[in-house]
């Protein structure tokens, strides 16, 4: 049998402390770099145009060609301003066109498209450019979709604060959701500093990225919940170790396995779904930490704060409790 | 549950997946290039691939609030309306596979699927076709109300920033309204002896022009060839469309009078002049009347489409023109005046709009717009996506590879970890792809590329229930547990974990799915449907293979896991 991390000790939630500190300083570090983008750019959050409106041509060249010689031929077609960004290979080119002040309709993406082409005929005669895609958005979608993925991460929060509520008890879900919401951070601050551009996709990648998290902190927790149950002398603290430890292996596979595909995403599935697997591939870490070194610590904090009231809160639960605990003194399950 | 119905269950599972994946006919409505709808029929495997896989355009379309005010309670209806009207166009358009949705509460969503012109697609659709015809003015509504004009856009400060081009352009202009002076007397005395009082009238009109030859409007204004028309020249176009735009000079343009442009512009004297047209705002009659439309050549017009009226318009048609012989009539479609004619005798119910030297194309797009009907509102385009089928075609092969190299990095972690057990989780996993795919089958789920990236990331996901019940089954095994027992234990232990994690997934990936649109939606489709078949294929399918591997090593000792 290959076991690795097989009946580990360690304690892990006393290093909280660093834990946390540390990752303050990065989503900090994060938050400074899309300051420092917004001075640069302007923007501090690179938004697809599906976010901000305007147009985004895929451009192919049949030759390797320099940035520089876009950004001449796209001003050529009458389009500075533009942003101009490289696609995977030296042939691929990615432009934004901006939206016209005051235009509210999608610009017609594949006419632009169409003008830059003939205008690099004439810059580039050598190398021709084919469109791969063209595509434009309104300036009335960015804003209604910035809304939508706003709420859709705080439904997702709400219906798992209350799913979590029902099933565990109400410590376990504002901890599960604390921890979930440190990963959104976090991720913004991966966001920031990769500079990678923010679109549908990467908000999906996000909200992924938070049930895979929530899922890592559920697989704990109910480890906690079964410790609780058996072991009513130990202190949280204990229990809480108890369980990271005894669910490590398990972690490390699960991990191990997501991390496979989401690397298989990153290096084979190409440029337009990279940012997407940068997310998944950052979550996949940011949701192992956050379960451990938020989740934990945030349940020992509110146990601390509002310790719980055996017996008095609810009768009939506390009464089951009793039972179980009463049962199990009296026939050891234990057979070491 | 007895082994031999957990087998059949499995195997029943596998056939159906096999139904649902089978490539199968499929049969669509199509409309042919003569305008008539019949079946198309094509064989395919009936998991759909999205645009960004295939290629093609999708457009998404909004009610154009910037012309007319739509309350809110009307959009919903007014977007219905206007989905059957699109929805018949884009039919005409000839493409298999077409899709046209309403999305949300106020977009309607059009695919076109390969490489069709999108800017005709574009064209197709935002046309709004609102017919009208319109009596022309001839009471010189506009030049009366010039000087009252010129004064507003001098207070509005309008004028500022077009100052020394406006003053060059004046007198070019006077030049102008001289040359076309003559030029129309000369057409109207071939015209023949319609009116005895139009040679007095222009003589007027030629006197209120002259009266202001400061003004900004006045300026740019150019008397045309009949009452009520008036020529611009093409590079003023742009100021007149600034200053039409003010609230406060559309306020003081005559009561109960349209200012429209006209589609083309006519060249005089080495520079083009765009024609526009004051119409009275009621129309005789509007485009809903219209029965048949459809396109023609005339060895005088050109390419015209040809329409007929159904009775009640045949009527009040023939009512309005007969009281207006000799006055002129434009025919409107979307604020641009089509085409202008004399009124010579009452008109029935057949009638021509002649295309101006388009093409026939263009006049079956019209025919076909025509024939649609008219949107109930203006709509403008407010996302359009245009994928390039080599693109499409790159994202499927790369998404094929990542996949491929996932499932295999995955196969070697658990066989390498589990050994045997890990041989049957991966058993588990061939069938959690198979029943995944047949699920998005059987759901007509579009696969787009974040759906396939969905779908390699569940890969990696799939397999933690078997990690977590394989651990606990360790973990019983330790504790001294007979092989069957610590098996069933693990099983057992295992599931509040696997439910509770899994169950919020879906909750999360609802979320997406109801907040997600286009592709996003695609993805939260492949999320559930993986973690139904993962739940499936870790709970169920794999106790059952070790149920069927206790049953035939009885009293087996130890377990590979």
């Amino acid at each position: 049998m290959l076991r690795i991390l097989h009946d580990t000790k360690y304690d892990f939630v006393k290093h909280w402390k660093t834990a946390v500190g540390a990752t303050i300083a990065f989503i900090v570090l994060g938050f400074a770099l899309m300051g420092y983008h917004e001075a640069r750019t302007g923007a501090a959050v690179n938004y697809s145009i599906e976010f901000l409106g305007g147009s985004s041509i895929q451009l192919r060249f049949a030759q390797p060609v320099h940035a520089d010689a876009v950004r001449s031929g796209v001003d050529a077609a009458g389009f500075s301003g533009s942003q101009i960004a490289a696609f995977g290979t030296p042939e691929d080119f990615l432009v934004k066109v901006p939206l016209k002040a005051g235009a509210t309709s999608a610009p017609d993406a594949p006419a632009i498209g169409q003008q830059i082409v003939a205008a690099f005929a004439k810059t580039m005669p050598g190398n021709p450019a084919t469109v791969r895609s063209a595509e434009s958005v309104g300036s009335s979608v960015g804003a209604e979709l910035k809304t939508k993925a706003f709420t859709a991460i705080l439904i997702s929060f709400l219906v798992t604060l209350i799913y979590l509520a029902f099933r565990f008890e109400w410590r376990f879900g504002v901890a599960a959701v604390i921890a979930t919401a440190h990963d959104v951070l976090t991720t913004m601050a991966f966001l920031a500093m990769m500079h990678l551009e923010v679109s549908l996709t990467v908000v999906a990648a996000l909200l992924t990225v938070i049930g895979y998290s929530l899922n890592d902190t559920i697989i704990i927790f109910d480890r906690v919940r079964e410790n609780l149950k058996k072991q009513r002398k130990e202190s949280l603290y204990d229990v809480l170790n108890r369980s990271i430890n005894e669910t490590l292996p398990r972690s490390v596979l699960t991990h191990a396995t997501v991390l496979a595909a989401t690397l298989a995403l990153l290096v084979f599935a190409g440029e337009v779904i990279r940012p997407f697997s940068w997310i998944m591939a950052f979550g996949v870490f940011t949701g192992t930490f956050s379960s451990i070194y938020i989740a934990g610590p945030i349940l020992l904090w509110i146990e601390h704060r509002w310790p719980r009231k055996t017996g008095t809160e609810t009768k009939g639960a506390a009464r089951a409790m009793a039972e179980e605990r009463r049962r199990e003194t009296r026939t050891p399950v234990a057979t070491r | 549950m007895p082994l031999k119905y957990r087998v059949s269950i499995i195997v029943a599972l596998c056939i159906l997946s096999g139904w649902f994946l089978f490539p199968r006919n499929v049969t669509q409505r199509q409309r042919g290039p003569d305008g008539t709808l019949h079946d198309v029929t094509f064989r395919r495997v009936p998991l759909q691939q999205g645009l960004d896989l295939k290629g093609g355009t999708y457009l998404a379309l909004e009610i154009n609030d910037s012309l007319q005010k739509i309350p809110s309670d009307k959009k919903g209806e007014a977007i219905d309306r206007a989905l059957k009207v699109v929805r018949t166009r884009i039919e005409g358009f000839g493409v298999s596979e077409v899709v046209v949705q309403k999305q949300g509460s106020d977009r309607i969503v059009v695919q076109i699927p390969g490489i069709q012109d999108p800017e005709r697609a574009r064209k197709l659709v935002e046309e709004q076709a609102f017919l009208s015809f319109n009596i022309t003015d001839k009471t010189q509504a506009l030049e009366r109300a010039l000087p009252r004009l010129d004064q507003v856009i001098k207070t509005r400060g309008l004028t500022a920033k077009t100052d020394t081009s406006a003053k060059a352009g004046a007198t070019a202009a006077q030049k102008g309204i001289q040359g076309l002076l003559t030029g129309t007397d000369t057409g109207k005395k071939a015209d023949t002896t319609k009116k005895g009082a139009a040679a007095a009238k222009d003589t007027a009109k030629a006197d209120s022009l002259k009266i202001q030859p400061g003004g900004a409007l006045s300026s740019i204004l150019e008397q045309g060839q009949i009452p009520g028309q008036f020529y611009v020249e093409s590079s003023k176009v742009p100021a007149l469309d600034s200053y039409l735009a003010d609230s406060a000079v559309k306020a003081a343009m005559p009561p109960g009078k349209d200012f429209v442009p006209g589609v083309d512009s006519t060249p005089l004297g080495g520079k083009f002049y765009r024609s526009y047209y004051l119409l009275d705002a009621k129309p005789i009659i509007t485009g809903e009347h219209l029965t048949k439309a459809r396109p023609n050549t005339s060895p005088t017009d050109g390419t015209i489409v040809e329409f007929e009226l159904d009775n009640e318009g045949g009527r009040r048609f023939r009512n309005e023109t007969g009281k207006h012989i000799g006055d002129y009539m434009s025919i409107v479609l979307d604020r641009h005046v089509m085409s202008t004619a004399v009124i010579q005798s009452a008109i029935g119910t057949r009638g021509q709009i002649t295309m101006g030297g388009k093409g026939l194309d263009a006049a079956q797009d019209l025919a076909l717009v025509l024939n649609a009907g008219a949107l109930p509102v203006p709509l403008r385009v407010a996302e359009t996506h245009v994928i390039g089928p080599s693109l499409g075609q790159d994202s499927i092969d790369a998404g094929r590879r990542a996949a491929i190299i996932a499932v295999v990095l995955v196969v070697v972690i658990m066989l390498v970890y589990y050994r045997f057990s890990g041989l049957l989780a991966v058993g588990g996993l061939v069938l959690y792809m198979l029943y995944t795919l047949a699920a998005l089958a059987g759901f007509d789920a579009v696969l787009t590329l974040p759906g396939i990236a969905g779908f390699v990331l569940s890969i990696g996901i799939a397999v933690d229930a078997n990690v977590l019940i394989f651990e606990r089954i360790r973990e019983e095994l330790d504790r001294g547990k007979t092989v069957r027992t610590a098996i069933d234990e693990g099983f057992r232990h295992a599931m509040p974990a696997i439910v509770d994690s899994n169950v919020s997934t879906i909750l999360t990936a609802a979320v997406l799915y109801q907040y997600g649109t286009g592709p996003v939606k695609g993805f939260a489709v492949t999320l559930i449907a993986g973690i139904f078949a993962s739940l499936i294929t870790s709970i169920f399918v794999v106790r059952t293979f070790y149920l069927l591997w206790l049953n035939r090593s009885r009293g087996a000792q130890t377990l590979s896991i």
